[in-house]
């Protein structure tokens, strides 16, 4: 009788572990296991197929010499600080105004999340079309008599990454309204009374008051979006494909293309280790100073 | 009843049975569209007549890039398709890694080597083996242009750059897009491959974009190259960002645009709409003062396995590739013609005519040349700095002068 008893709480204290095993060696594997040999290729002179050799910091030498390679970390700055910025923006500001008892309210949000049910490879080839001059918005407002007007920034180099944004806000905004509507939605009425009554104007209670208690939501918004920044890969390749030249090429469309296309296996996994550096070094300093939160807390 | 179930039984068994008789090659390859798919059932077909069963492993996407992908992760895990379709430097590869079998002995027997224009042993030989059977040969340097747009404005093919930039000219001053592309790095690679040799002669296109010879690289003729290329920027209209070929011959074809550069894939678009070469559409090759034949292959290599009836079926695939009527069936569909160069030019259009001649002609005068940025030439790490430079020239204000450093660090870094 004890011992069964000690068997079954032996298990109880082991069965969490033993159904986490299968899980987490499949991490292991796939995710960390791959990584290390990713970083084991970076330092060899891998070309067409893996060779395992040493050849030193040779190849990450060779990727910040390819000018391709700096056009792609200057557009994933460029890329992520707008799109964060107006989707956040956008969104929140959506939010406030739906947030106004206004009618029709369940409609016009759902109008407003549709996109974000959309894969990036339509919304890619949706604005393709509408941003191509002479086809899309350039065409119709021409067409409407207002002939000077020029909207060519897909076929400019030094314009295109900023329609990838376009596209990218447009799609990721009424997800960002949505978080922060339902945000707005747990805020206590009675602060918003009491303000009133103090005689606080409703820019201001949104300003000092509503918006600072929104900060749960907008580190959601925040980190979700970020996520969804680092892995655009599916929409640059169906809205420019890397073009015009190379001028929207992203980390991640160079490390394909350097591993797959053009027997640059070594640049590649280099590569790859620049992209992972840089999200450790933003992510590493924020988990570091959460557990410390909750540590303390 | 029960006899009748034992006899329905062996009926349906009996099928497969016959079928399997001599055994099943799975064959990997990226051919999905109709046209594509049409031509490589000339070659199930007549394999079938042999007794072996064609297994279609067809991936898609990204001009076979995908299709590689597919075949890495068969090999690392130690099941290789029995054969597998070849693009480029893809085949020489493979074979520096031992995993491709030697077809030497049929090659041999069936003179093969006599029967293949000797520049394309490249990419089907790696040392003293042979590594692939070539199935067609498309080339890249074609011009299609719209017969009654040259015949309005009194144009005639041009016999120089020279010309065809002077006709691109006036075309615009009459309101017609001279030239219809997209702005895919591929697509003005076709442009900048005809130009390398076209301007320069065939031997500057070896020493640049085979040799990758540092003195050539830098040399005012590549200079000149990137200046052409400017020229004919010029020549193509604001809305060409993300166009895809197809659509650039569509444009050729309703009378929107005069020409289009592009290999004679294009021409199935033509023959689709039941236009006639020479009487609503020209084709001719991009002018020089020796015409060169920029060539595109595909070759199919068989990888060593151990199932003796696959290497069986491996054999006979072999063989039916290198079938001249087989070869002839393909190529009527494919709309390139055949790698073999002894097979008859009857039944082929016009434009397929006028490449079987001018391939031999270059393969006397010297001018037949891999075509650089379908993979023919230089390996990839260096092709695609080519192709980047182009590109990056092409759609931007980038001068020739930037161009060609851009080009020189760009192919160091690389090597």
């Amino acid at each position: 009788m004890n011992a069964a008893k000690s068997f079954s709480s032996r298990l109880a204290g082991w069965l969490p572990r033993i159904v986490v095993a299968p899980s987490l060696l499949i991490v292991i594997v796939t995710v960390y296991l791959f990584i290390l040999w990713t970083g084991v290729i970076s330092f060899t002179s891998s070309k067409f197929v893996p060779v395992y050799d040493f050849a030193g910091f040779e190849q990450f030498v060779r990727l910040w010499a390819t000018p391709r390679w700096h056009t792609a970390v200057a557009n994933l700055f460029i890329f992520s600080a707008l799109f964060l910025l107006l989707s956040t923006g956008i969104g929140l500001l959506m939010a406030i105004l739906l947030d106004q008892n206004i009618r029709a309210e369940g409609f016009l949000r759902a109008v407003y999340l549709y996109p974000m049910a959309l894969s990036f490879i339509v919304t890619g080839t949706a604005w393709k079309w509408i941003m191509n001059p002479g086809l899309g918005i350039q065409k119709v407002v021409n067409e409407l008599g207002w002939t000077s007007f020029t909207f060519d920034w897909i076929t400019d180099p030094k314009m295109a990454i900023y329609t990838v944004v376009i596209a990218g806000v447009w799609q990721s905004s009424g997800f960002a309204m949505a978080i922060f509507l339902a945000g707005l939605r747990g805020i206590d009425n009675s602060v918003i009374k009491a303000a009133q009554i103090e005689g606080a104007s409703l820019p201001l209670i949104y300003r000092q008051i509503i918006i600072p208690m929104l900060r749960p939501a907008m580190l959601s918004v925040i980190v979700l979006l970020s996520y969804i920044a680092i892995k655009s890969f599916d929409l640059v390749l169906a809205l420019t494909n890397g073009g015009p030249g190379s001028a929207t090429e992203l980390p991640s469309t160079f490390m394909f293309s350097a591993t797959f296309r053009r027997n640059q296996m070594g640049v590649g996994a280099a590569s790859a280790i620049m992209m992972l550096m840089t999200v450790a070094a933003i992510i590493i300093p924020y988990l570091y100073s959460e557990l410390r939160e909750r540590n303390n807390g | 009843m029960s006899k009748f179930l034992a006899s329905l039984v062996a009926a349906t068994m009996l099928v497969p049975a016959a079928a399997r008789a001599e055994g099943t090659i799975e064959v990997l390859h990226h051919w999905v569209s109709q046209s594509e798919v049409d031509a490589l059932n000339v070659i199930r077909k007549d394999l079938e007549t042999k007794g072996f069963q064609w297994k279609d492993s067809a991936v898609g996407g990204m001009s076979g890039a995908n299709a590689q992908q597919a075949l890495r992760s068969r090999l690392t895990s130690g099941d290789p398709p029995g054969a597998m379709q070849f693009l480029g430097w893809e085949g020489p590869q493979w074979a520096e890694q031992g995993v491709v079998r030697d077809l030497n002995d049929l090659a041999k027997e069936g003179g093969w080597r006599e029967a293949l224009p000797p520049q394309l042993l490249t990419f089907v030989t790696s040392g003293d083996a042979f590594i692939a059977a070539p199935i067609n040969m498309h080339r890249q340097n074609w011009v299609w242009a719209n017969k009654k747009i040259f015949d309005d404005a009194g144009i005639a093919p041009p016999k120089t750059w020279e010309e065809l930039i002077a006709a691109g000219k006036k075309l615009k001053e009459k309101g017609v897009t001279p030239v219809a592309m997209g702005d895919e790095p591929w697509q003005i690679g076709i442009i900048f491959d005809a130009l390398l040799s076209d301007l320069n002669g065939p031997e500057f296109y070896k020493k640049a974009a085979i040799d990758l010879d540092p003195a050539a690289l830098s040399s005012p003729e590549m200079t000149k190259v990137f200046d052409t290329l400017r020229e004919v920027r010029g020549l193509v209209d604001d809305n060409f960002v993300g166009r895809d070929w197809a659509v650039a011959t569509g444009m050729v074809i309703n009378g929107e645009a005069a020409m289009q550069f592009m290999g004679d894939w294009a021409k199935g678009e033509f023959l689709a709409k039941g236009l006639k070469p020479n009487t609503d559409f020209y084709c001719f090759a991009t002018p020089a003062k020796v015409p060169t034949f920029q060539y595109v292959i595909d070759s199919f290599g068989m990888f060593t396995v151990k199932d003796e009836t696959v290497q069986k079926a491996q054999v006979a695939l072999a063989e039916t590739i290198m079938d001249p009527k087989v070869q002839k069936g393909f190529n009527l569909i494919k709309g390139s013609i055949p790698a073999r160069t002894d097979v008859s030019v009857d039944d082929f259009d016009d434009c397929a005519k006028l490449g079987f001649n001018e391939r031999a002609e270059a393969i006397e005068a010297g001018s037949m040349l891999g075509a650089m940025t379908h993979g023919f030439a230089a390996k990839p790490e260096f092709a695609s700095v080519f192709g980047d430079v182009a590109a990056q020239f092409f759609v931007g204000n980038m001068s020739s002068e930037d161009a060609v450093k851009m080009l020189v660090e760009g192919i160091d870094n690389a090597r």
